[in-house]
Parts: structure tokens; C-alpha cells; sequence
């Protein structure tokens, strides 16, 4: 079961999460309580609150297949059906059934316990026995509800259902049809969340099955979330298929570093290796949704290939004697550093204090971010897309450069009815909404002045109003762009929302750390930190990644990397929120963290850097950096407990 | 024309029937040289309340297998709020040994229309939808024809009778659904969508096609309301019983000599239809049990044959009224082949998507079969008693599950030792005097 509590990203300096969860999908949260009692036990709680809900409350488990917290509630199962009174005489399901006054719910009645055990009883008529091969075992609620809620032994002697199995969805997902157990959430997250038709039901009656639509592999970028939502092992993943069980791994609370959302995300680690990834819902950020490259981007942490050692010239060295060497060779040159996308805000703040110091005049860039400056002011927080009236995207095409703001959009028009503005030459994914999308496609360089001609459009009318904009994939000039959406902004009384490419662009930038210059042409030294070609005019070439990639050539030092599974340290995501990683994997020497690495060029170079290690870094970045604040104040380093939930007596 | 194969012509208590048959019926011209679209002038000029008021006086119920009072339907309409409100005709009559509504269309598609187009004035929707089931092609061009001279006729249009309101109908095929008979379900295929119902609450009244206040009614219940306007409830309420009044249209099919549907005042007892308005049995033979309401009525045992028409009666006698299609088998019929065969329909009708319903329904299918195949035992009754306790109150997501549970509980009950003989001792007594008799 998922946790439904994200660890506190930092507090001070964080943007408010003012959107609550609400207590049934589409739903604000009343202030009137509701008082009830399920199973004689009194609780309160606001109105449109689902008994299933209210339920979990008191830690009484109410198993369900089809519901889910996130999906619109469909009675499709059958597995929670509970006695209300007052009420109709059959049983009804507490999945789809809101909270009332006075209301009495009983789990626990002979006819509850015999209609959930009977349920159980169905589900696993046609059911394989699967179990010792099948991924989802140890996190399988089938399992669990059968132990608890299940008849203890089988009466069934027929011959069970058969389908070819398994099917490939896609090169990351696997289909199991015996497995399944038609709870439909996957087809309903495509519909409700994703807004695709990836997934559909065909035939009808016992023969129905999961397939893909139109015989295609599923191409989604949002595709890999199935295998969270779904409760047996129909759904898996092929990139873990048969690795583990989930008592052989440890696991942290991370943030993905591929893009500048910053979700958040469970790193699973089994033997020093991360073998998988899956989302950790944080209501202010992804709603519980991780994008597939998040999700499936990780087996370079695992490869063999990975370089552990400083190199010298290609041969292997010592630290000292690498670092010596680089920095000997920096001295007195055209300096030219590119850092990664996901470098670290402690990373980013020791190389400006190098950069302001002993390294003054190096040119610093980051490959690929935008051109969007620096933010100024307050920017919209994602939580509060679902807030909007009106949503106003410009020059980006969300669902590719920050895919889970793309499901909160999604999610604001249609659950909330916001209006979509969208500006943007090429068809976009929001235009599959029916109702209230406004597209406007200016041609190269038009950008400003559609911009700024939406000012007395009809949906800007009525706020709140939300403005995100990012720099059309870097061919338009992203100065003039958010120039003239902060015009819009400050017409239309909305709200800016700077979408960067790179994990940590914004805490980059806060840190004053990135100059003007898009590349390190010119320059006669680099230190290329990441993946990124070295300029022709380069005549020494340092490269400081885990990988040695084909495009850095043969550099002269080549120093190890911390990968993002390994690094601590913290990322601004690009609503200004600090984020802390939680690496899962131990950094083993001669492997070094960047922070460390820095620490020891600083000290070599008599840079201001006296730190004794990363919560002195941290303290500093607060102090020096406002809109960092958040720094001064990491979370706790133990995961919240889960609740264990108790179910009513077997039958 | 086809010989007629049921009610027609004046009899008192053929209230819908009394003109099939009649030459030209089925044209606008021919229905209205017989009085018809007078009724639904008549209505226009009326205050929608009023209409509401009269169907609920008259105590008209649902044709189509509920039997729910339809004023009180009408009655639960929202007010109007500016957006579009409608009408959905269930034209999807699948319930196995129904054939009524056919017949009404078949007959008079005018008549069905002007119901449909008064019970919109009544509910102020101007947009009439009927979901007919896509097998009835030719009730189907009927339709549509009628519906095209209404619009030529400007019967159909933005001034029905110069009065400032626009009616339009619209048609939709079904694709071979018993389960877009119920309504919901039946809302989710006109939407274009995977024909399986929804939870309830909201009903179809709040939030129904396009989660827009929708009316749905059954092809006979709206045939029913020009008589009804016209002659008023009073009359209506002459025919029936108190509780359940008026006339309705059996079907009656299987082992009887004259097989058709018959209009009869509800209220007569089963003796009369089965015996005198079908026929009987064949020479030689006896009716041994009945569906009274379609199949997912349960059955009773011939014994039970003097049990009167009426909802109430039904329900007494532990079935119910249903669709009002009258199945009969007679002594020559094996109850546990015709469970099978009942089963297998709704197993395969199953739209999927509640549990006890998919699965369960498909366990029974398979179980059965295994009691006919000779090879079951006692643990096999008992499995079908437990599956059919929980294909029902409430267990499932719509009442396919139920009617699923009531054909398998009903026929066990009835006739056990049927049951037993198969299941424990692997032997037919029917087959046996079967065979007997041809030998």
C-alpha cells in the first residue's frame, strides 16, 4: 500500500501546499465533518469522504481491487461491499458510498465477511497459481486480502481459463492476462489521467481481457505507472522481471533526477545495486505519478562499466595525484566548466564559491537547460494547477519536458474545469480535451506577440490564472518569452510558472552559478561534468562523470562520479521547492561524493570552503541563498511508518 | 399483410392492440385517419405538470421488467437548468421470450412515437433517443420511416402544432447486448462507450446520458400514454387490479399450440393465457412449468398455473412480472437442460464487469455441465446453491446477476429431485420417457 504521508521535503522557504488531498476524487474538502460509525467505533470526517476512506481511519481495512485514490470510483469488484444502516436492505460498496450523519457501517456482519470471502473466492477461480514466479509476490494484495479477509481453502476442482501469456505490451511492460483480475484501473488511468487509449478491454463476460489498442506497443510516456496501480501481477515490469522479492531489498524515499519536476520516488537496492524504481506519492508534487523515464532510466548505475577509479591519461591513478594534475592544468586558462542538469544545489553552491575565487573568469554552463532566466518573485506551486480557472501553456510541450505537470494539468481540466490556453505551432497532447482549449500557433519568432494578444481572451477573464512557459526546445529566444508571459501574468492578475529542462537549473540559478554563454566554445580548459562534448578549442580535457560516454572522447583526467542514486545533496525543482536525496546505494571509495571532491579542489586552491561536511554546506546555502532557505532544515533520515491496517475476522 | 400472430381488433381490453392489423396503420396518414397525434395536439396545450399528474393517476408501471410506477419516473425529473435534458426509448428488448415490443413497432410504430413525444413535453425535453437492439432491423426501418413523415409533417421540428416547442427523435442501433437493456448499461452504448452499467447512485434522473437529467422508459410503457391522455386515468383505472393497473402484452412462446402476444387486463390469471389465448399444451402433453415475466422471472411448476397476472400476485408466489414473457415447457422438458441452456445466456450476455457476475455466472455454466455430462456429485448442488446465493442481494453490480442466481435457484427449488437424479444418480428420467415414447 502506497504511503500516503511523503516525507517533509524541508519546510522553510518551501512553497505552502495549499490544495489539500481532497476525500473523494473532484471533491474539495468541507469544513463540516461528518460524523459516523463503522464497525462501533465513532469517526469525523469532511463531507465526500468515501467509507473506504473514513474506514482507513480507524485502521479497519476494507480490501478493494477496482478502487483507488486516485481513479473515480466504479463499484466494479464487488470486494468492499459493507451493511449500512440507515439504508438499503443489500449490502453496498463502501468504495462508491460518501460519508452521511449518523450513519451506521458494519464490516464485520456475518453476510460482509461471507461476500468478501466469496469475492476472493472468484478472483482466484481462474487465478494461476503463479505465486512462486510471479513479481508481485510479497506486495500482492490478492495475497494479503486472501490471508485476511479469504476462505482457507479452495473448492475448485474445474479447469481454469487460459490465455497466452505473457504478453509485451511494450519493452518495459509485461501483460499476464490469467492474472488478471479485471479491476480496469489501468484502462481508467489511461482515460482519467493520462487522457490515452493505450489500453482497452476487449470481449466481454469471463473471456474478457486486457489489450493494447490497435495491436500497438504502448508508447506513453506515462505508461509505466500501470504497474504501480495494478493489485496483482498482471501488470510488471520487464526491466525487474524475476530480479527480486521485496524482503530482499532496502528501500529510500529519493527525487527523480531526470527532469526539473523533481517527483518523488522509492529507490529499491538489493546487493549495492539499484534494481528498481517506483513512485512515492507526494501530493504537492506528482500526485503519485512518476513518468517512465524516471521510472526505467537507471540500469547505468548498475553498469559494469562504470568508472570507480581516477584516470591519468587513461591509465588508473590516486586522487591526489588526478586532482593535482587537473588543476595544474587549469591554472591560468580560459576555463570553461559544464555541469550536469542534476547537479546538486551543495555541488552548485561550492563551484560558484571556486568560480567566484580561485577559478574567477571560468565560463560555467549547462548543456541543454533553457533559456528562461532566473525566477523573480513567487512562482505558481503544481499543487495549485488544480486551483486554476484558466491554465495558460506556452512554448512547451508538457507532456515531454515535464511529463507529471502534464498529468496535473490534465488533472485541473478535467476534474476541476479549468480552461486550457495553449500556445504552440504543433498539435498537443491537451488538444484531445473536447471543451475549452484555445490553441494559438505562431510561427517562428511570434511568439511575444501572441503572447501578449491573449491578454483580452475570454478564459483569461477569470482567474485564478496560471501562466507556464517554457522556450520552445531552445530555438526561441527565452528571455522574450518570459518577458512576455510575466506581461500576461501581471495583466491577468495569474501566476508564473517557469518550466526548466534541468533537474536542477533552478537552484542553479538561484546560486547565481550559470552565465549567458550557451556552450564552452573558446575555451582552452574544460572540466565537463556530466554527459557533453568538449569544444574543439578545448587543449585539455577534464571529464567528471560515472560513465566514460562516447562523446568526451579521450580525456586527459577523468574522475569518477557519485551517480544520483549515490550522491546526497538536494535539487531545486522548478516551483522552488528544495528537495532532499536519499541515496539508496553507499558510495564505495575509491568512488567520492561531488560535495567531497569539491571540498578537496576548494582546499587545494585555498577557496572559501571550510566545511566539515554537508550539513555545514547546507547551512551555508540557506544563509547565503533566501529563496534556498529551505536548506537549513533537512528532514528526518527514517521513512514514516506505514500503517498496518487490521481486517475483520477471517470466515 | 402476415397473419397477425396475437391480439388485434375490438375487444374491451384491447386498449394498445385494437387496431393492429388495421390497413395502413403503420403510415402517418392511416394512424391518423384512426385519431392519432390528436392526443399529443391535445398534450401540447396541457401544462407538463398535469401530464406528470395524469400518468401517475392512472398508475401506469413499467413495461419493461421493473414495473416501476412511471409518473413517479417522471416525476423524479430535476427542473429544467437551460442545458439539454432527454428521453431514451429502451427499444433493446432482449429478455429471452419477449417479443412485445416488436410487435407494438411492427404494428403501429406511430403509436410508440406519439408516447414518446407527449412523455418529452411532459419532462420538457426537446430530444427523444431510442436505443433499439441492432437485430431488429426491420422494426428499425419502420421506425425511421414514421420518423421521417413526422419531420416532413413537421410533426418533428422547432413548431409541433405551431406550439413554440422543438421535438426532435433520434435513432441508435444497438450491437448485440442483453446487457444495454439495462439502462444505465444501455446509456454508457449510446454514449459510444463499452456497454456496462454504472454504480447508482446517481440514477439516470440526475445524471444520465452525457450526465444530463435523462428519462428512460420502455417501448410499451410510452405506447401505453396517448390511450391513457386521451381516455384519462380514470378509465385506465378501470382495467387491472388496484395495485397494478391496466393492460399489458404477454408473450407467450415454447410448448403451446398458439404461441403470439396477447393483450390481456393484468390481473387474469395464467390458467387464461396459457390454456385459452395459447392453446394449451400438444396432444399428449402437459405443461409441467412456466416463466411468467422472461426468463430471469423465476419459475413456477404447472401447479402454480391459476397464479394471477398481476405484480403482486407474482411476487407472492416468489417470482415476478417482469417483461411479461411467458415461457411454457411441458413434461417433455429436462429442468436441469433448460437451467443449462438459461445459464449459458446470461454467463455469455455477462458484461464483465463486477466479479460475482463474470465469474460466478461462468462456474455455474461449468458446473452444470459437468452434472449433465454425468459426471457430478452432491458437492456439485451444493456449489450451484452457494454460486447462486451470491450472484444476488445485492452482490453484484445490476440484476443480470440476480436473474443469473433466481434461473438456477428457482429450478432447484421447484424441482430437486430433477437436480438430484443428475447430479447423484447420472440418470434423466425425462430423457428416459423421452425415448419411451418415440421407441
Amino acid at each position: 500500500m502506497p504511503d500516503q504521508t511523503a516525507p517533509d521535503q524541508g519546510r522553510r522557504g518551501n512553497p505552502p501546499q495549499t490544495a489539500k488531498q481532497p476525500g473523494a476524487p473532484g471533491e474539495s474538502p468541507d469544513s463540516t465533518g461528518i460524523t459516523l460509525s463503522i464497525d462501533g467505533r465513532t469517526v469525523t470526517v469532511p463531507k465526500g469522504t468515501l467509507l473506504v476512506e473514513a474506514a482507513k481511519l480507524l485502521s479497519i481495512e476494507v480490501p478493494v481491487f477496482c478502487y483507488h485514490h486516485k481513479l473515480n470510483p466504479v463499484g466494479a469488484c464487488r470486494l468492499c461491499l459493507v451493511e449500512i444502516s440507515p439504508g438499503p436492505p443489500k449490502p453496498q460498496t463502501a468504495c462508491t458510498t460518501p460519508v452521511a450523519e449518523g450513519m451506521v457501517v458494519r464490516t464485520n456482519t456475518a453476510g460482509a465477511v461471507a461476500a468478501r470471502a466469496d469475492i476472493l473466492e472468484y478472483e482466484l477461480l481462474n487465478h494461476p497459481l503463479d505465486c512462486p514466479v510471479c513479481d508481485k509476490g510479497g506486495e500482492c494484495p490478492l495475497q494479503d486480502y486472501t490471508f485476511r479477509h479469504g476462505y482457507p481453502t479452495s473448492r475448485i476442482d474445474a479447469p481454469r481459463l487460459h490465455f497466452e501469456k505473457p504478453i509485451p505490451l511494450s519493452d518495459k511492460i509485461a501483460l499476464d492476462r490469467e492474472r488478471c483480475v479485471l479491476c480496469y484501473r489501468c484502462t481508467r488511468y489511461y482515460d482519467e489521467i493520462a487522457w490515452e487509449q493505450e489500453l482497452t478491454t476487449d470481449q466481454r463476460g469471463v473471456q474478457s481481457y486486457i489489450t493494447n489498442q490497435f495491436d500497438r506497443p504502448l508508447q506513453s510516456i506515462f505508461s509505466g505507472n500501470i504497474i504501480d496501480l495494478c493489485p496483482v501481477g498482471a501488470l510488471t515490469s520487464r526491466v525487474w522481471r524475476f530480479e527480486s522479492r521485496p524482503w530482499d531489498m532496502d528501500h529510500t524515499a529519493s527525487v527523480c533526477s531526470k527532469c526539473a519536476v523533481g517527483c518523488n520516488v522509492t529507490m529499491w537496492q538489493r546487493r549495492h545495486q539499484l534494481v528498481r524504481i517506483t513512485s512515492h506519492e507526494n501530493g504537492a508534487v506528482d500526485d503519485g505519478w512518476i513518468c517512465d523515464r524516471g521510472r526505467f532510466d537507471y540500469a547505468e548505475v548498475n553498469a559494469a562499466e562504470r568508472v570507480r577509479t581516477p584516470r591519468v591519461g587513461g591509465k588508473h591513478a590516486t586522487w591526489n595525484d588526478a586532482l593535482e594534475r587537473l588543476l595544474y592544468n587549469l591554472r591560468g586558462k580560459k576555463l570553461g566548466i559544464s555541469v550536469r542538469q542534476d547537479l546538486t544545489n551543495e555541488e552548485a553552491f561550492l563551484l560558484k564559491r571556486l568560480v567566484d575565487g580561485p577559478w574567477k573568469g571560468a565560463r560555467v554552463v549547462m548543456p541543454r537547460r533553457t533559456r528562461i532566466p532566473a525566477a523573480a518573485g513567487d512562482t505558481l506551486a503544481i499543487a495549485d494547477l488544480e486551483r486554476a480557472r484558466c491554465i495558460v501553456v506556452i512554448a512547451s510541450d508538457t507532456a515531454d519536458d515535464v511529463p507529471v505537470v502534464n498529468l496535473r494539468i490534465k488533472k485541473a481540466v478535467s476534474r476541476h474545469g479549468a480552461r486550457l490556453v495553449l500556445v504552440h505551432p504543433d498539435d498537443l497532447d491537451l488538444d484531445r480535451w473536447p471543451h475549452a482549449v484555445h490553441h494559438v500557433r505562431p510561427q517562428a519568432g511570434g511568439y511575444p506577440e501572441a503572447v501578449r494578444a491573449l491578454r483580452k481572451h475570454e478564459y483569461l477573464q477569470e482567474g485564478p490564472v496560471a501562466v507556464l512557459y517554457g522556450d520552445g526546445h531552445g530555438t526561441e529566444d527565452g528571455t522574450a518569452i518570459s518577458a512576455a508571459a510575466a506581461e500576461l501574468a501581471s495583466a491577468a492578475g495569474g501566476t508564473l510558472m517557469p518550466l526548466y529542462r534541468g533537474t536542477n537549473e533552478r537552484g542553479a540559478l538561484a546560486l547565481g552559478l550559470l552565465g549567458e554563454e550557451a556552450d564552452l566554445e573558446g575555451c582552452d580548459a574544460v572540466l565537463i561534468m556530466g554527459p557533453g562534448a568538449p569544444p574543439a578549442s578545448a587543449r585539455f580535457t577534464a571529464v567528471w562523470d560515472f560513465l566514460l560516454r562516447p562523446e568526451h572522447g579521450e580525456p586527459d583526467v577523468l574522475l569518477p562520479a557519485a551517480s544520483f542514486a549515490e550522491d546526497q545533496g538536494s535539487y531545486t525543482n522548478l516551483e522552488g521547492r528544495v528537495q532532499f536525496l536519499r541515496p539508496p546505494l553507499h558510495v564505495e571509495p575509491p568512488l567520492r561524493e561531488g560535495w567531497d571532491v569539491l571540498l578537496d579542489i576548494g582546499h587545494r586552491l585555498n577557496a572559501d570552503v571550510e566545511f566539515l561536511g554537508i550539513a555545514q554546506i547546507q547551512k551555508a546555502v540557506a544563509e547565503a541563498v533566501p529563496a534556498l532557505a529551505a536548506l537549513a532544515d533537512p528532514p528526518a533520515t527514517a521513512l514514516a511508518p506505514t500503517t498496518v491496517l487490521y481486517g475483520p475476522a477471517r470466515p | 399483410m402476415a397473419e397477425l400472430r396475437g391480439s388485434h381488433g375490438k375487444a374491451r381490453h384491447h386498449l394498445l392492440t385494437q387496431h393492429f392489423g388495421a390497413a395502413g396503420l403503420a403510415t402517418l396518414k392511416g394512424y391518423q385517419k384512426l385519431g392519432g397525434y390528436d392526443t399529443l395536439e391535445k398534450a401540447l396545450a396541457m401544462e407538463p405538470k398535469a401530464l406528470v399528474d395524469e400518468v401517475k393517476a392512472s398508475g401506469l408501471r413499467g413495461r419493461g421488467g421493473a414495473g416501476f410506477a412511471t409518473g413517479v419516473k417522471w416525476g423524479f425529473m430535476p427542473p429544467p437548468d437551460g442545458g439539454p435534458r432527454y428521453v431514451v426509448v429502451n427499444a433493446d428488448e432482449s429478455e429471452p421470450g419477449t417479443s412485445k415490443d416488436r410487435y407494438i413497432i411492427e404494428n403501429s410504430p406511430h403509436m410508440v412515437l406519439e408516447g414518446i413525444l407527449i412523455a418529452a413535453f411532459a419532462v420538457q425535453s426537446h430530444q427523444a433517443w431510442i436505443y433499439i437492439r441492432g437485430e431488429y432491423d426491420r422494426p428499425y426501418r419502420m421506425l425511421m420511416d414514421a420518423i421521417g413523415e413526422l419531420r416532413e409533417a413537421k410533426i418533428l421540428g422547432s413548431k409541433p402544432f405551431g406550439k413554440d416547442y422543438p421535438l426532435d427523435i433520434q435513432m441508435y442501433r444497438g450491437h448485440g447486448a442483453y446487457i444495454c437493456g439495462e439502462e444505465t448499461a444501455l446509456l454508457e452504448s449510446l454514449e459510444g462507450k463499452r456497454a456496462q452499467p454504472r454504480s447508482r447512485p446517481p440514477y439516470p434522473a440526475v445524471k444520465g446520458a452525457w450526465a444530463r437529467p435523462t428519462l428512460l422508459n420502455n417501448i410499451e410503457t410510452l405506447a401505453t400514454v396517448p390511450w391513457i391522455i386521451k381516455h384519462g386515468a380514470a378509465e385506465y383505472t378501470k382495467f387491472g387490479t388496484e395495485k397494478n393497473r391496466g393492460t399489458r402484452l404477454l408473450s407467450v412462446s415454447g410448448n403451446v399450440r398458439k404461441p403470439g402476444v396477447y393483450e390481456i387486463e393484468i390481473g387474469v390469471p395464467f390458467t387464461h393465457v396459457i390454456m385459452e389465448l395459447a392453446g394449451g399444451p400438444f396432444e399428449g402433453r402437459q405443461i409441467k412449468a412456466f416463466w411468467p415475466g422472461g426468463s430471469s422471472a423465476k419459475v413456477l411448476p404447472a401447479s402454480r398455473m391459476d397464479v394471477t397476472t398481476d405484480a403482486e400476485a407474482l411476487a407472492a408466489a416468489d417470482s415476478m412480472a417482469g417483461s411479461g414473457g411467458c415461457m411454457v415447457a411441458d413434461n417433455s422438458a429436462c429442468m436441469v437442460e433448460t437451467t443449462y441452456r438459461l445459464l449459458k445466456f446470461y454467463a455469455y450476455e455477462s458484461c464483465g464487469k463486477c466479479t460475482p457476475c463474470r465469474v460466478g455466472g461462468n462456474w455455474a455454466v461449468r458446473t452444470v455441465a459437468k452434472i449433465l455430462a454425468g459426471e457430478g456429485s452432491r458437492l456439485d448442488l451444493q456449489i450451484l446453491d452457494k454460486i447462486q446465493a451470491g450472484l444476488q442481494d445485492g452482490r453484484c453490480l445490476c440484476g443480470l446477476g440476480d436473474s443469473a442466481g433466481w434461473v438456477v435457484q428457482s429450478a432447484m427449488n421447484h424441482f430437486p429431485e430433477e437436480f438430484e437424479e443428475h447430479a447423484v444418480r447420472h440418470t434423466c428420467s425425462v430423457k428416459r420417457e423421452r425415448a419411451a415414447a418415440s421407441a
